[in-house]
């Protein structure tokens, strides 16, 4: 686990995610941002161990013909970055005004 | 749980080339799992854009433009897990390079800049006239239905159809769920506003602009109730008239011109560029009568949008079996009369497809060139860095490193290349609208727009490609330290790299064999549709048509006062000092005309429907020593040949030949119905005259009879001026005489004949001009190429040289030996691309004229041509050679 920089960008990633927009294009919605920043914070922050990924289950993409799309969840520890996110940027939150999604079904 | 989960994908969705491209920067071992998380997202947005509104060419740009976003994240991912970011490197490596060689590069970025804008060019074309739907709702789903003779005798039915049978065709098909008519009419129009002008104009059924989609930017479209004889006539106009003739005012709907001396009152104003039939300026209610005694007069177009779920063969089908139906219940006018059906996309671009075929291939040619040069020179500047790229490995850098750097340089070129590229593509496609002939459809239409710009970064990929990779290849292949060891002379390494810029050569000559025949073969064909004597002499000749309205000259029963109107006009131009001869006719000498039937006194009748038909051309006396048409037997028509005198006809050869092979025609007689009061019914023929090419250079005339005028009269004539110095200098004149007769003639398109010739052999002189060009250019490469590899080889071959001549070789035998070795290369590349030309040169078979593709006489000039620009090349660097000092030669070794 390496220590990540809280910028503007990953505050607002890690918090859609915390909202339950998972996925990268859904976070691209979300957040406002483009989607070639979005997934290299992503990347980060799994590496950093504030998310984890899985695969979407292959029932479900094989009933809509596509390939599975890849989802990511915040961690043990991720939920305490949320926290400092929100702490830091206390705006922040206003840009979700949107009630959290429900929690898709977890498949894997 | 790195390996991703693979689900079969139904096809792959918009943007996932792009996300393939960037998965090559990617580190290996990461790849799979990347592209699939960026492709089940890209997959996962496009299903619920198809399910959604949105239309399929903006979700696919939102979708390509996230693509994007692949190529930031592939790097973040390069410069975590890939040890080095050695894209970034690489580049900057390549741009230093650049900087470090000026010369080289701008030749480099320059000629590719060409080549690809060319291209791009070209394909704008190709890409509005062929590939761009037709700017109508639903296009494809749009078909003509064409009269067309069931025995092949197409002289007999052309693809027009009569009112009564389109009624007949509309009311009894179900393949169609619309069916329109339009036909074309040279149309008078006068108003307050503006000059009197001839105008294209197209009498229409009410539904044709709906049934098109298509609705007027100004009022509206024409009610069912104005199609319907007797109606107030009403017009619709074209933008260009709107703005032309009518000052752009917002509130001319309500106002009236007048359509043939008719005032109609104007009801709607087309959206730009909309011109559908042709270059249609006036739009009016054909308002037509089911007339059965029309059934005989084919003047309308039939287009109809099929009905649903339909195929354009059963819809061909039906209207073949009512097109039966009808041929069995009217007998007379519909003898051997079919119908078929062709897509409207077909009908209009399908004539020039080849002849865009033949540009599109030429030019990808001329590309290849640029490739296979630019590869040249790299690999030339290959040799030149031996030592650096020893000194590279030396340190480290593996065979593959190299090579991709070579390919980054060449990425990076062709990049900057691909940019200029744009501004030649843009300019080049402006230039060619410009130029191109009106043979050429939808050409208003021809601009860069996405398609273009995808098709330039596909080519700009596949250009560095090409050229990159050979040098790349050739450089991973050779021995640096070897070369290092050699004190950077680099022998072996030179000597394979040598091969392959042969091989090389050779592949740039046989292609510049093929462009060089093809334009050769244009050339030949246009230069011998020039000298096709067009039956007459076109110097110093003015065109004009007059038409005289029937509201004031009366109609065709009555012809007294077009009689007199033509006759004083004759007078007065003739009286002028500055004319040498007038002629007035009802065609010109190169206008087709129309044709109609007739049978031949003494024979026996052919069935009803099944008679000859000839190109009806009445004249005024005077016309064929007017025009130098040849008259080989018998006289003209004469003054004497006037109204109520027996009825006489001059014929053309074609018509003597086909209906007199054995007989002398002079004296004998055809018969044909008399169309109005007082015009005879029998004609003696008096005159045999040689033919006019009225269908244009091309193609051999048709049978014509050439009636007296006067016996034969029509309203709207050609007045043809042969003065005696400059022809145009006369129309200010000509205008003053024809509109102090009538001051509401319209008199706008004076034309020279030479103008008329020149406008026939148009889309013959846009091919031949472009292909020549690409010919030079490909000429100018392969020397260029054929030079750079002789004077590697010399540089190469200094010390081999001065040996030779410190041993006693003579000049001239130095002289010999470096151009035999380019005549060598140039000889091979011939006979390729000669074998090469022979099936190349099949796609021009349409498009040349009195000339066989494979033309001994071509051919043999191409490698006479070639030969020559290859021993030119290869003369500077043998002259150097041959001024070798043996001593310093020596001394360096």
């Amino acid at each position: 686990m390496r220590p990540t920089r809280l910028t503007l960008p990953t505050a607002m990633v890690l918090m859609a995610v915390s909202r339950n927009y998972r996925y990268g294009f859904d976070i691209s919605d979300a957040t406002g941002l483009p989607s070639g920043t979005v997934y290299p914070v992503l990347r980060r922050l799994e590496e950093a161990g504030l998310l984890r990924s899985r695969w979407e289950a292959v029932e479900t993409a094989r009933s809509e013909q596509r390939p599975p799309r890849r989802y990511y969840t915040v961690t043990g520890s991720g939920t305490q970055a949320v926290r400092d996110a929100m702490d830091r940027y206390p705006t922040l939150e206003r840009a979700f005004d949107q009630p959290a999604r429900s929690p898709e079904p977890r498949t894997a | 749980m790195r390996e991703p989960p693979t689900v079969p994908a139904r096809s792959s969705p918009p943007g996932s080339v792009i996300v393939g491209a960037c998965a090559t920067v990617v580190p290996s071992d990461r790849r799979a799992e990347w592209q699939a998380e960026w492709v089940g997202e890209l997959a996962y947005a496009w299903s619920v854009r198809q399910r959604g509104h949105d239309t399929p060419v903006s979700a696919r740009i939102a979708l390509w433009l996230r693509a994007l976003g692949a190529l930031p994240d592939a790097i973040w991912f390069r410069r975590h897990h890939g040890g080095d970011s050695m894209l970034s490197q690489d580049l900057r490596y390549a741009l230093r390079t650049l900087v470090r060689w000026p010369g080289f590069s701008a030749v480099v970025i320059l000629t590719l800049a060409l080549g690809i804008g060319a291209n791009a060019a070209i394909f704008s074309i190709v890409n509005a006239v062929l590939l761009r739907p037709l700017p109508y709702a639903s296009p494809e789903r749009l078909a003509f239905v064409f009269g067309t003779p069931t025995d092949g005798d197409s002289a007999k039915v052309g693809r027009t159809s009569s009112y009564p049978d389109f009624a007949d065709i509309r009311a009894r098909s179900r393949a169609f769920s619309q069916l329109a008519a339009f036909s074309v009419r040279q149309t008078t129009v006068t108003g307050k506003q503006f000059e009197p002008g001839i105008v294209s104009g197209a009498p229409v059924t009410a539904n044709l602009f709906p049934m098109l989609g298509v609705s007027p930017l100004l009022g509206r479209s024409f009610a069912a109730e104005e199609d319907r004889p007797g109606a107030p006539p009403v017009v619709i106009v074209s933008n260009e008239f709107w703005q032309q003739r009518l000052g752009t005012n917002p509130n001319v709907i309500g106002s009236s011109i007048s359509l043939n001396g008719t005032p109609a009152t104007i009801v709607g104003v087309m959206p730009p560029r909309f011109t559908f039939p042709g270059a249609t300026a006036v739009w009016y209610p054909a308002g037509e009568p089911n007339n059965p005694q029309t059934r005989g007069q084919h003047s309308f177009t039939i287009l109809g949008r099929l009905a649903p779920a339909v195929t354009l063969e059963t819809a061909g089908r039906e209207v073949a079996g009512i097109a039966k139906q009808l041929e069995a219940e009217n007998p007379a006018d519909n003898a051997k009369r079919g119908a078929r059906v062709q897509s409207m996309t077909e009908a209009i671009v399908g004539g020039v497809r080849p002849q865009l075929f033949v540009l599109l291939g030429s030019v990808v040619l001329v590309l290849l060139i640029v490739c296979v040069n630019v590869a040249n020179l790299f690999l030339a500047r290959a040799a030149a860095r031996t030592r650096e790229v020893a000194v590279r490995t030396a340190l480290g850098a593996g065979r593959r490193r190299l090579a991709r750097q070579f390919l980054t340089e060449s990425f990076v070129v062709t990049a900057i290349g691909s940019v200029l590229g744009l501004f030649v593509a843009y300019w080049g496609s402006r230039l060619l609208v410009s130029k191109a002939p009106t043979s050429i459809p939808r050409a208003s239409e021809i601009g860069i727009d996405g398609n273009v710009l995808l098709f330039l970064v596909g080519l700009a990929v596949v250009t560095a490609v090409i050229f990159g990779v050979l040098p790349a290849l050739q450089m991973s292949r050779e021995m640096p330290i070897a070369s290092l060891r050699e004190g950077g002379r680099g022998m072996r390494g030179g000597l394979a790299r040598r091969g392959l810029r042969q091989a090389l050569v050779v592949s740039e000559v046989a292609l510049a064999v093929v462009l060089v025949v093809g334009a050769s073969l244009l050339v030949k064909s246009f230069w011998k549709m020039e000298r096709v004597d067009p039956g007459f002499v076109p110097d110093r000749m003015l065109v004009v048509q007059i038409q005289l309205p029937q509201s004031r000259y009366g109609g065709y029963a009555d012809g007294d006062r077009v009689r007199a109107f033509y006759a004083d006009l004759y007078r007065q131009v003739a009286s002028r000092p500055e004319v040498q001869s007038v002629a007035v006719a009802m065609q010109h000498p190169l206008a087709p005309g129309w044709t109609s039937s007739f049978t031949i006194d003494g024979r026996e009748p052919p069935p009803h429907g099944q008679e000859p038909e000839s190109s009806i051309r009445p004249v005024m006396p005077g016309y064929f020593r007017a025009v130098g048409a040849k008259l080989l037997r018998g006289r003209e028509i004469q003054e004497s040949d006037g109204v109520g005198q027996p009825g006489v006809v001059v014929i053309n050869e074609a018509f003597a030949r086909l209906h007199f092979p054995n007989e002398d025609p002079i004296g004998r007689r055809i018969l044909r119905g008399s169309w109005w009061k007082g015009m005879p019914s029998s004609y003696e023929i008096v005159g045999v005259v040689a033919d006019e090419r009225f269908n244009g250079p091309r193609a051999p005339a048709d049978p014509a009879t050439y009636f007296s005028l006067a016996q034969f009269t029509f309203n709207d004539n050609w007045l043809l001026v042969r003065t005696k110095s400059d022809a145009k200098a006369f129309v200010p004149t000509l205008r003053r005489i024809v509109w102090s007769m009538d001051r509401d003639l319209p008199l706008e398109n004076v034309q020279t004949m030479n103008e008329l010739l020149g406008e026939s052999v148009a889309d013959s002189r846009f091919n031949t001009t472009l292909l020549s060009l690409f010919a030079v250019v490909a000429l100018l490469l392969a020397a260029i190429g054929i030079y750079g590899v002789l004077a590697y080889t010399v540089a190469q071959r200094t010390s081999e040289i001065g040996i030779r001549m410190a041993l006693g070789a003579q000049r001239s035998s130095v002289l010999r030996l470096v151009v035999g070795n380019g005549l060598t290369l140039a000889v091979i590349g011939v006979a390729i691309g000669a074998a090469v030309a022979v099936v190349a040169a099949r796609s021009l078979e349409r498009l040349v004229f009195g000339v066989s593709t494979t033309d001994p006489g071509v051919f043999a000039f191409v490698a006479l041509v070639l030969t020559a620009v290859a021993a030119t090349a290869a003369a500077l660097p043998a002259l150097r050679a041959s001024r070798v000092d043996p001593i310093e030669a020596l001394r360096s070794e």
